[in-house]
């Protein structure tokens, strides 16, 4: 077989990077037909890696290049884009921004139409298309009218359509939720299996990297691991270093036995087996002890903050997105809302602060009908975290971005200066107070969004997926910031896709579907129940599933090593 | 948020040549502009709408409701005041005055509603591929075609924003005028910044499919000039012909 890939010294440093290379000395060979994972940290060189893959980087993208990357023999440097566009196809992260058709079918056709298809060809190529990335019956439809999961299969499908022999997709599945993640699992590995083509991820989703024939580890721009992904995944002190998320079921075994790293099992069926052979038990009564814990948390909360009462909404545009939704959120609780793209999550939390007013039933925020009061009122009571930090930063620093909110409410100098430094002291981003929010990481933009909204003191805080697009090590960040906030008193209200997040962070959980709240209790009751979750299109952790699979319902690997017996 | 303007649907008007739709929208450009005449703007108005109707796309015209109001009444305002005339009203308001506004109100807007029947009933993919046919390039047609495509959703994108700096206390509804067009910087900057980022994404993605592969290109869709397509080009040819003889015999 010959190679797909071939890259010899590939060196790349953008046109305004302050230090180091992106990429440094890449020497990286993928045959023809191979299934590679690329995995590591923010900031290891992967998206570029994927855009020297197709030559957007040297010609799209600008900066000092040296080495070669050779695509099925050619020379990205030699060729312009849309040719090599023919020998490999790049999926972007961002699915909204690179859908540009009015439906499906014309989406579907852009690429064979660039590469002068006959009609009839085409045809039979939308046909074949639609039905790989199970999007029959969807032809007509509008792209924007899709949910979060179709979208990005319309994406993989719109560069499948021209058959290049390589395909590239960078984090595919970031945005979407568990199930839909998995529909796009489930499709690469059909496309492996069918023949030869080549198929490249960059992915930080570890349960889902184990599909793959071959698994890269990057880190500050180097290739550090390269080989089979079960022997690399089971090298948890290895995940745990440099911030990737471990797997959880060989975590829990690397600390319960003395296996060593290529005996631990990877999944929850085969831990079932091991912890059977091994003659583990599990403690009743620290199992107990937990259950106790998790009512002792409940009885403490305070008033009742917000009051959800058969709420329900209709767009102008006519469609129902909330059925008769009630809830009641307590002072000092930390719920997480989920539910797929599209169930009406996000519909649901923009009443609690006045964005959205019912069209029928009532919201009642600290006693008060939203209907009665206003955005600005609200405001004072309940923050609002948008999804996309990139949505309200606007100053030239970081002072002025946080102050904004005290400062439109009147306070005195004084005032907003206390209240800016608690804030950044809250999300532990002192010292950056002249820096330009711009320049920042991701996950630094998504600390001040946070530190933006705590400078009004809200006691609620609504955030909207808050980890999405960090790593591993980010989101925990993000996380145990979070976390801190909740102990000082603030109730949270979280929508997210990120299952582990809610597992070992969320007290509460309310499950979303087609405008109704369809699953609400303890974090624990909810998990519990496995197969109704699987209807909601949610997945629970591994531990989680492993955990039930003996009966009792544990919510992280800390959990699930405090109540085995027989170690 | 509905991004793109187009409403689809299987109407007369929706099967028309994009071609077509084209001569219909620039003839009632010229139609309206020509003429100062109410009655004549008038019927152009009741003809344009009649022609919007048959593709049940005037719904769309709700979203620019605003716009066309703000038009009607800013032209009524000025030209009453302005304009002069025999019949005195009330100070330097007279009645030619009121009258003339209308009719310069109509004319903006019959123009602004035939432009937007045109985009409410025509696919971007039409429009682009209506336009390589009458042999503009396939990148200049692609282009304008974009062009078209960011609109709504640069107003989708400040529509999100909006809403997150509204959450953060921007009341936007206070103030005086110089300080309200200062709230309006938490606005601009995040609405530039996000459209700048995605249409960086939109043209890699377009260059990762092969835009530009080659000058040639095949098209998927398929454009059918049918003899309805003759028959409206034909009224719509004839209706710029007498409108200019009308304009030059009878000075209207």
């Amino acid at each position: 077989m010959g190679k797909a890939v071939s890259i010899e010294n590939l060196t790349f440093r953008y046109k305004d990077q302050k230090n180091g290379n992106a990429i440094e000395n890449i020497n990286l060979d993928i045959d023809e037909g191979q299934f590679v994972v690329i995995m590591g940290p923010s900031g290891a060189g992967k998206s570029t890696l994927a855009n020297c893959l197709n030559g957007l980087i040297p010609h799209f993208i600008r900066g000092e290049y040296s080495g070669q990357v050779l695509i099925n023999g050619m020379n990205t440097k030699e060729y312009p884009v849309s040719k090599m566009a023919k020998e490999i196809g790049l999926v972007f992260q961002d699915f909204e921004s690179q859908l540009f058709s009015t439906n499906t079918k014309l989406e579907i056709a852009f690429g064979p139409e660039n590469f002068k298809f006959e009609r009839a060809e085409i045809e039979k190529r939308i046909k074949e298309v639609l039905k790989t990335v199970q999007l029959e019956g969807f032809e007509d439809r509008q792209p924007p009218t899709l949910s979060g999961g179709q979208k990005q299969r319309l994406a993989i499908g719109s560069v499948l359509a021209s058959k290049p022999k390589i395909i590239c997709m960078d984090e595919p599945t970031t945005d979407l939720d568990p199930i839909g993640k998995m529909g796009i699992f489930t499709i690469a590995k059909e496309l492996h299996q069918e023949g030869s083509l080549t198929l490249i991820i960059i992915e930080h989703e570890t349960e889902e990297a184990l599909y793959a024939d071959r698994l890269i580890i990057m880190e500050e721009g180097h290739i550090l691991r390269d080989g089979d992904p079960e022997e690399i995944l089971t090298d948890v002190e290895l995940m745990d270093r440099i911030g990737i998320m471990p797997l959880q079921i060989p975590k829990y075994f690397s600390k319960v036995s003395s296996l060593e790293s290529h005996e631990l099992p990877l999944t929850p069926e085969k831990g079932l087996e091991k912890f059977n052979s091994l003659k583990l038990e599990i403690d009743d009564k620290e199992y107990i002890n937990i259950i106790n814990e998790d009512l002792e948390r409940e009885k403490n909360y305070g008033d009742v903050l917000i009051e959800v009462k058969g709420l329900e909404h209709t767009y102008p545009n006519g469609k129902t997105a909330l059925k008769g939704v009630n809830l009641t959120i307590r002072e000092g609780e930390f719920l997480a809302i989920l539910g797929h793209n599209g169930s009406g999550k996000t519909t649901l939390v923009k009443h609690f602060n006045g964005l959205l007013l019912p069209t029928k039933g009532q919201v009642i925020v600290g006693g008060k009908d939203t209907k009665e009061s206003s955005i600005f009122e609200i405001g004072k009571l309940v923050g609002y975290a948008f999804q996309n930090p990139d949505h309200q930063i606007f100053a030239d620093t970081v002072y002025e971005e946080v102050a904004f909110s005290p400062k439109i409410r009147g306070y005195s100098e004084t005032e907003i200066e206390e209240r800016v430094r608690e804030a950044l002291k809250a999300v532990d981003m002192e010292g950056f107070e002249k820096e330009d929010p711009f320049s920042l990481t991701k996950g630094q933009r998504q600390r001040i969004a946070v530190a933006s909204i705590l400078s009004a003191r809200p006691k609620v805080i609504i955030l909207d997926e808050p980890t999405t697009g960090l790593d591993f090590k980010e989101q925990r960040q993000m996380m145990e910031l979070i976390r801190q906030l909740n102990e000082k008193g603030h109730t949270i209200v979280m929508i997210t896709h990120t299952m582990w997040v809610v597992s070992e962070y969320a007290h509460k959980v309310a499950v979303v579907n087609d405008g109704k709240v369809v699953l609400y209790g303890s974090t624990r009751d909810v998990f519990k129940k496995e197969e109704e979750l699987l209807k909601t299109y949610l997945k629970t952790p591994h531990i989680v599933s492993f955990s039930n699979k003996l009966g009792k319902t544990l919510l992280s690997v800390d959990e699930m090593i405090r109540c085995t017996k027989g170690v | 948020m509905d991004m793109f303007l187009y409403i689809d649907k299987d109407t007369f008007l929706h099967r028309l040549d994009p071609r077509t739709k084209l001569a219909v929208m620039f003839g009632s450009f010229v139609i309206a502009l020509l003429f100062e005449s109410l009655p004549i703007l008038l019927a152009l108005a009741v003809i344009i709408l009649l022609y919007g109707h048959s593709g049940k796309v005037l719904s769309n015209l709700k979203r620019i409701r605003v716009i066309l109001f703000m038009i009607g009444l800013m032209s009524i305002v000025i030209w009453s005041i302005t304009r002069g005339g025999e019949t005195k009203l009330l100070g330097p308001i007279t009645l030619e005055g009121i009258i003339y506004g209308i009719t310069v109100g109509i004319k903006f807007n019959v123009m602004i509603i035939s432009g937007m029947i045109f985009l409410s009933s025509t696919t971007i993919e039409g429009i682009s591929l209506g336009l390589v046919k009458l042999k503009v390039p396939y990148r200049g047609a692609f282009a304008f075609s974009t062009a078209i495509r960011l609109v709504p959703m640069i107003v989708a994108t400040s529509y999100t924003i909006t809403q997150a700096q509204r959450s953060r206390g921007l009341d936007l509804d206070s103030g005086s005028f110089i300080q309200r067009i200062k709230k309006y910087v938490p606005l601009i900057i995040p609405t530039f910044v996000s459209v700048i980022r995605s249409t960086n994404v939109f043209s890699m993605a377009l260059e990762s499919k092969g835009f530009g592969y080659d000058k040639e290109r095949t098209y998927y869709m398929e454009l059918s000039f049918r003899s309805v397509d003759y028959v409206i080009l034909i009224i719509t040819l004839l209706l710029i012909l007498v409108s200019i003889y009308a304009k030059i015999t009878f000075k209207l």
